[in-house]
């Protein structure tokens, strides 16, 4: 009998997603996916608004990364009024930027992706949470994390205004220059970030790599798929999260495209399906050619991985390091196991760090020459940033008052759609036997996309409550044939 | 956010928590209890917005000895602008597959075992809403007509809170 299997968490927390695995009629799995729900009318909502608002009202779409929106909506401010900022407007960017890459990709390694890894997959359910990463490595680290999201977090409420709704940005620069004293304490944060980093990968080798069950899991074909990736890199190819070309390599890692973030319209294009709202981007030089990898598929992915996989270095020695040792220990670059991103964001964390202080020893940085005044009519105007979770583009055109008639945003969670549906699709193939699933089995099925640490682009928030997951199998009738509640 | 600095010696002030975000539709509702709260409780409690999520809430609730909290919900088991009042005790741990969906009590266990401080007296107001997903599409009917009852019950919290406060601390 034909059937499928249905995650649905039932409560909306930060968004939901649901899993639907469909079985055949051998009992094993046809296909499956992640459907993705997402905020709807923006578009509509955005029409009529002031550009120059865009920046705030685009932070406020999401809780989770509102530092990444607020930046694409200033550059692309930038770019609608013709303009271009002063050098120190441009590094206050950057260096508030990269803190909040620091901070949010500390929160995914210990908080959300740590329960997988520093855990264990296999592990009882009751201790895959952040207490059971803290129970595994130490109460005195589980402090230090929220220790220096705080210090850092401080930093970027003092530079931008707010962590949560920054409001800093404008066309042409930012609203205020930073003082030496917030300099200083830059510089402190950074040198605090940099051992934090290095740190967490200290973490990662004792935990992950000397464990050859996890070394095995992350390297397994269930979770491996040879695909293009994507990321915004400085003029020597290495990663840069603020700014930048766009470098795109081959499944054999090398160079592909290499363009600037406005003419991305011109190499990327968005797949429909009707069972799902998320639009898959892909290369519209490769072509669609269905989910599958490979070098005839324009299927690509975003996020830390693909981005250290684009690059040929990193911008500073310690990551540099880092970056050099993943590749060495997974076989060289690029490195198509998922499941690596993990380690991949780590290696972004020290290197936002060490950018950080190299930004914060800058003399430029404290001078007051933070603006420069728009003068030309504004037309159309494209931003692009790296956010956490890979790389996100605002796209604003205005009639000649600078009033919004359209409004376009592609955002990570979009780049890597179709990655994370061969992702769904091949873990619930090789993991799922029969309908009788468990827990665990599940699990591991979920990792397969929460590597990616998609952003169900909702920016709802943290509903006090029970989630529970329901996992409904159904005939082809559409008949439910098991309810297996998880709460 | 702002927090108390009461020159008098004294329990700290209450936190009143609106979660939301004030663009989609009826996800604004707690942000929007907390803005009709703020100059009210000016001196009396804490009122902070948020959209924040998770474990990010956790700096938000270190410190504070009450809290309320008031968010939408979406259970489909309630008619829309149901309000459901628990305590910590009664809000279900989070088990869900990503630790994004970190709830209060899991927020509450984490703060505890790192020793930093989280409301030990939390109520939570959490109303059942239609559309949280729409931009720019304001309250629904139900929700708005919800409004005034929440920030009644969130007021009252508070003040219930300030008259214990001042039997316990006011001298004979």
């Amino acid at each position: 009998m034909s059937s499928e299997i249905l995650i649905d968490p039932i409560t909306r927390l930060e968004g939901h997603g649901r899993i639907h695995i469909f079985m055949n009629d051998e009992g094993s799995v046809d296909h499956a996916y992640l459907q993705i729900p997402e905020l709807r009318g923006f578009e509509k909502f955005a029409q009529g608004r002031r550009a120059e608002d865009m920046p705030q009202i685009t932070s406020r779409i999401c809780g989770v990364c509102p530092m990444a929106h607020h930046m694409a909506g200033t550059k692309a401010l930038d770019d609608l009024y013709h303009v271009d900022p002063p050098p120190a407007a441009k590094k206050v960017r950057e260096i508030v930027y990269d803190t909040f890459m620091v901070e949010d990709h500390a929160l995914h390694f210990f908080f959300l992706g740590g329960p997988d890894f520093v855990v264990g997959p296999t592990a009882p359910k009751a201790e895959r949470n952040i207490l059971g990463v803290i129970g595994k490595v130490g109460l005195e680290i589980g402090k230090e994390v929220i220790g220096v999201r705080k210090e850092l977090r401080d930093l970027m409420t003092e530079a931008a205004g707010k962590a949560i709704h920054p409001v800093f940005g404008l066309p042409g620069g930012i609203s205020k220059p930073i003082s030496p004293e917030l300099r200083d304490r830059f510089v402190a944060g950074a040198a605090h970030a940099v051992e934090f980093g290095k740190f967490s990968l200290q973490v990662f080798r004792d935990v992950v790599l000397s464990n050859a069950e996890y070394v095995d899991l992350v390297t397994s074909e269930a979770y491996t798929h040879r695909t293009y990736y994507m990321g915004l890199m400085d003029e020597r190819n290495r990663p840069n999260f603020y700014d930048g070309r766009l470098r795109v390599v081959d499944p054999q890692g090398q160079e592909f495209l290499s363009f600037d973030p406005k003419e991305y319209l011109d190499h990327v294009a968005e797949h429909v399906e009707p069972w799902s709202y998320i639009k898959f981007a892909y290369l519209k030089d490769v072509g669609w050619n269905g989910f599958t990898d490979g070098p005839d598929s324009g299927v690509f992915a975003v996020a830390p991985l693909a981005r250290l996989n684009a690059a040929d270095a990193m911008s500073t020695p310690i990551a540099q390091e880092a970056y050099e040792e993943l590749f060495s220990t997974l076989g060289g670059r690029p490195v198509h196991y998922t499941l690596a991103t993990h380690w991949a964001r780590l290696v972004e964390l020290v290197n936002a760090a060490e950018r950080m202080g190299e930004l914060a020893a800058d003399p430029e940085i404290v001078s007051p020459e933070v603006r420069t005044i728009p003068t030309e009519t504004p037309t159309e105007g494209i931003g692009v940033v790296e956010a956490p979770r890979g790389t996100l583009i605002h796209h604003y055109e205005t009639d000649e008052r600078g009033l919004i008639t359209r409004a376009n945003l592609i955002v990570a969670t979009q780049n890597n759609a179709a990655r994370i549906a061969l992702s769904v699709d091949k873990a619930a193939k090789a993991l799922v036997h029969g309908p009788d699933v468990d827990e665990g089995l599940l699990n591991e099925v979920e990792m397969a996309f929460r590597a990616y640490d998609p952003c169900f682009g909702c920016a709802t928030h943290s509903l006090p409550g029970e989630m529970p997951l329901i996992v409904e199998i159904r005939d082809l009738r559409g008949e439910l044939v098991r309810e297996i509640r998880r709460d | 956010m702002q927090r108390s600095d009461s020159p008098v010696e004294g329990p700290v002030r209450p936190l009143v928590l609106g979660l939301g975000n004030e663009l989609a539709g009826d996800d604004a509702v707690g942000v929007l209890v907390a803005r009709a709260l703020r100059e009210e409780l000016d001196g009396v409690a804490d009122v902070v917005e948020s959209a924040a999520s998770g474990l990010a809430l956790i700096e938000v609730f270190a410190g504070y000895e009450r809290a309320v909290v008031v968010d939408s919900i979406v259970t489909g088991r309630n008619p829309p602008g149901t309000i459901t009042e628990m305590g910590l005790e009664d809000v279900g741990r989070v088990v869900a597959p990503s630790l994004h969906h970190a709830g209060l009590p899991e927020l509450a266990a984490v703060a505890a075992r790192l020793g930093l401080g989280f409301p030990s007296r939390t109520r939570v107001l959490a109303v059942e809403v239609v559309d949280p997903y729409t931009f720019g599409a304001g309250l629904s009917a139900p929700v708005a007509d919800a409004l005034d009852e929440l920030v009644r019950r969130a007021r009252d919290q508070v003040r219930r809170w300030e008259t214990e406060a001042a039997c316990t601390t006011t001298p004979p």
